[in-house]
């Protein structure tokens, strides 16, 4: 059945709506749909949005931040005259005149800026991170150069940072159990690389699983989810391939590529008219000195990107992928589990076909609570990647309690174990996702993303916001990680929260008015449209919406 | 306790300037310092204005022709 064929779910609406709030957004889905559904490409609606940084907000941000390099100046100025104690690291004496070992001027950012607000990062945590956690208190006497452990524990901290989508990060339940009789039975280390002696038979029990889960001929695992990226993509292309990278991949994708010699050409995120135009050109000029045709091109693309909340728009990228004979590499850390009617990730969301995905590429990390990453495609590729991965020839395989764990969570998810505790978590994730995301925005703040993303950023934009929103909230009982430079643009740095499976909502409505409370505090309600979902125009750039003036 | 609810006003207000200039980022002395240029510039600058002003609308008024 084709795409074509399917009757719109645009109609079916969530029934845990109040029946007011149901009809305007069935209003809306279904004047989406028609829009959405005319290139039956959609099955149903994809809102999305990127609200522009208010001129006035980006003004003060470059202030500040002119602010603190000059006062970023006048430091190093009163380190490099010995006026001040310098904490980093230096040559020695007798060492001044050699070639510079250290660069001081690339750690500037890190030396002036990071560090002032560093103790809203690396916060030592004493206990299972799920819902809440435990937190044990430091306190710094130099301005962050050092910490002291106060003795005193934290406890309840609500976690809004920890990527437990569905809830798994638990000591007590039928995964921990099984790990703990894994780990009595065999030991945790296994000693060995997975050519050598390192493949056991709850490998491979594994990897079958994980085939049947994603539905693929076959699946082969990982013992880190970084290296599954950056140890693969080397061992697919090579010299004479294309990778078309969107811009906003993750840095173990971009190692991958970087490693495997191919030619990188980068695309506008999320955007298929540039992705068009970059396979246009790759087909129509060929290589560049030589005019000779692409040995491959390569699609690197995310399922979820976490900085931006954003979901790649996977019809569009497959048709684009079949009409101009090019393969597609998904990187599914973030989605595999969290979306989709059943968890399998944001195939079964868009309603597409696995077997249209090349490479499809995910962690364990995320929504299984485990740790590795795994690769499924077709039967061939993966015996390939058995004997030419740098991963399966020097690197150990996953540990057999992290294994256990995801297989009984695995089994959780697709409803083997008898239960219908999977499914369940996966409709709660959902829920807590659009509760989150729509009061959130209903209280003002810049919301980036797409509206089923349980990943969503908030936008604080200047660095010392940034500090005063991590600490405010630890002293209202809530973690949350903030993110600024280098891991996103100069004045965008947001705080980013996960919304897990285990939440109650109690804990979202408390989380809420902390939030509510502290954007008061520290005017964080920078909104000013009223947010449309993007109506028919599939191929438009997310990084403007339309505004209602 | 109208002049707690200003004092209460006023220090938001301060914290509100502190945040948007990342002074609170800073330390105290570079908070003193920064915050002891700015009010020496702003202290010219109204100083300037008192001594001028007077001759400034003199100036303008003869020439809109109001005075001779």
């Amino acid at each position: 059945k084709t795409l074509g064929e399917r009757e719109c779910p645009c109609r079916q609406t969530s029934k845990s709506l109040p029946s007011v709030e149901r009809l305007v957004l069935m209003g809306i889905a279904l004047q989406v749909c028609h829009a959405a559904c005319n290139g039956e490409l959609y099955s149903r609606p994809f809102i999305e949005s990127f609200e522009e940084t208010p001129m006035l907000l980006a003004v003060l941000t470059y202030m500040s931040y002119g602010i603190l390099t000059i006062f970023g100046y006048l430091r190093d100025f009163m380190r490099e005259w010995k006026i001040e104690k310098c904490h980093t690291a230096r040559e020695r004496e007798e060492q001044k005149d050699f070639v510079p070992l250290y660069q001081d001027f690339e750690n500037f950012y890190t030396r002036n800026i990071y560090m002032r607000i560093r103790d809203s990062w690396n916060r030592p945590i004493c206990s299972v991170p799920g819902a809440t956690f435990d937190l044990v208190e430091c306190s710094s006497n130099d301005y962050n150069w050092t910490f002291e452990y106060t003795g005193r524990v934290v406890k309840d901290v609500i976690n809004l940072g920890s990527y437990n989508y569905l809830g798994f990060a638990e000591n007590t339940g039928a995964c921990a159990t099984a790990a703990g009789e894994v780990t009595v039975k065999f030991g945790v280390g296994v000693a060995s690389t997975r050519q050598e002696m390192g493949n056991l038979d709850r490998h491979e029990e594994l990897e079958k699983l994980a085939a049947s889960f994603l539905g693929v001929e076959s699946a082969m695992v990982f013992g880190m989810g970084f290296a599954t990226n950056s140890m693969n993509i080397p061992a697919l292309v090579g010299k004479g391939c294309l990778i078309l990278s969107d811009e906003l991949n993750h840095a173990s994708l971009v190692l991958g590529a970087r490693l495997s010699s191919s030619t990188i050409r980068v695309f506008k995120h999320n955007n298929m008219q540039s992705l068009e135009k970059l396979l246009r050109d790759a087909i129509v000029h060929g290589q560049p000195r030589t005019h000779r045709p692409w040995k491959k091109i390569l699609i690197l693309m995310e399922g979820i990107y976490s900085m931006e909340g954003s979901i790649i728009r996977l019809p569009e990228v497959i048709a684009l992928k079949k009409k101009y004979k090019a393969y597609l590499y998904l990187d599914e850390a973030h989605s595999i589990g969290a979306l989709g009617l059943n968890g399998r990730g944001v195939v079964e969301y868009f309603g597409l076909d696995p077997k249209d995905v090349d490479v499809m590429m995910g962690t364990f990390t995320k929504s299984f609570s485990a740790a590795g990453g795994y690769v499924g495609g077709r039967k061939d590729l993966i015996d390939y990647l058995r004997t030419h991965s740098h991963s399966a020839i020097y690197a150990t395989t996953m540990s057999l309690p992290v294994v256990e764990q995801i297989l009984t969570s695995m089994k959780c998810i697709m409803g083997k174990d008898g239960t219908t505790i999977g499914l369940s978590r996966i409709q709660r994730l959902a829920e807590n996702t659009v509760y989150f995301r729509r009061r959130l925005q209903e209280m003002g703040f810049i919301i980036y993303g797409n509206n089923d993303s349980p990943v969503v950023p908030m936008m604080l934009y200047m660095p010392a916001k940034l500090g005063a929103f991590g600490r405010e909230m630890l002293k209202r009982n809530i973690g949350v990680v903030g993110v600024g430079f280098p891991a996103t643009p100069i004045i965008e740095s947001r705080a980013r929260f996960c919304i897990s499976a285990a939440h109650t909502k109690e804990m979202l409505d408390r989380a809420l008015d902390v939030i509510s409370e502290v954007g008061d505090l520290l005017h964080l309600k920078y909104s000013r449209h009223k947010v449309l979902p993007s109506l028919d125009r599939p191929f438009d750039e997310t990084t403007y919406e339309e505004n209602e003036e | 306790m109208a002049l707690g609810d200003a004092w209460k006003q006023l220090s938001w207000f301060y914290y509100q300037y502190v945040l948007v200039t990342a002074l609170y980022m800073l330390e105290p002395w570079e908070r003193t310092i920064f915050n002891s240029l700015l009010i020496t510039v702003a202290a010219m600058a109204v100083y300037t204005c008192y001594v001028f002003m007077p001759q400034h609308i003199m100036a303008i008024l003869h020439y809109f022709e109001v005075v001779q």
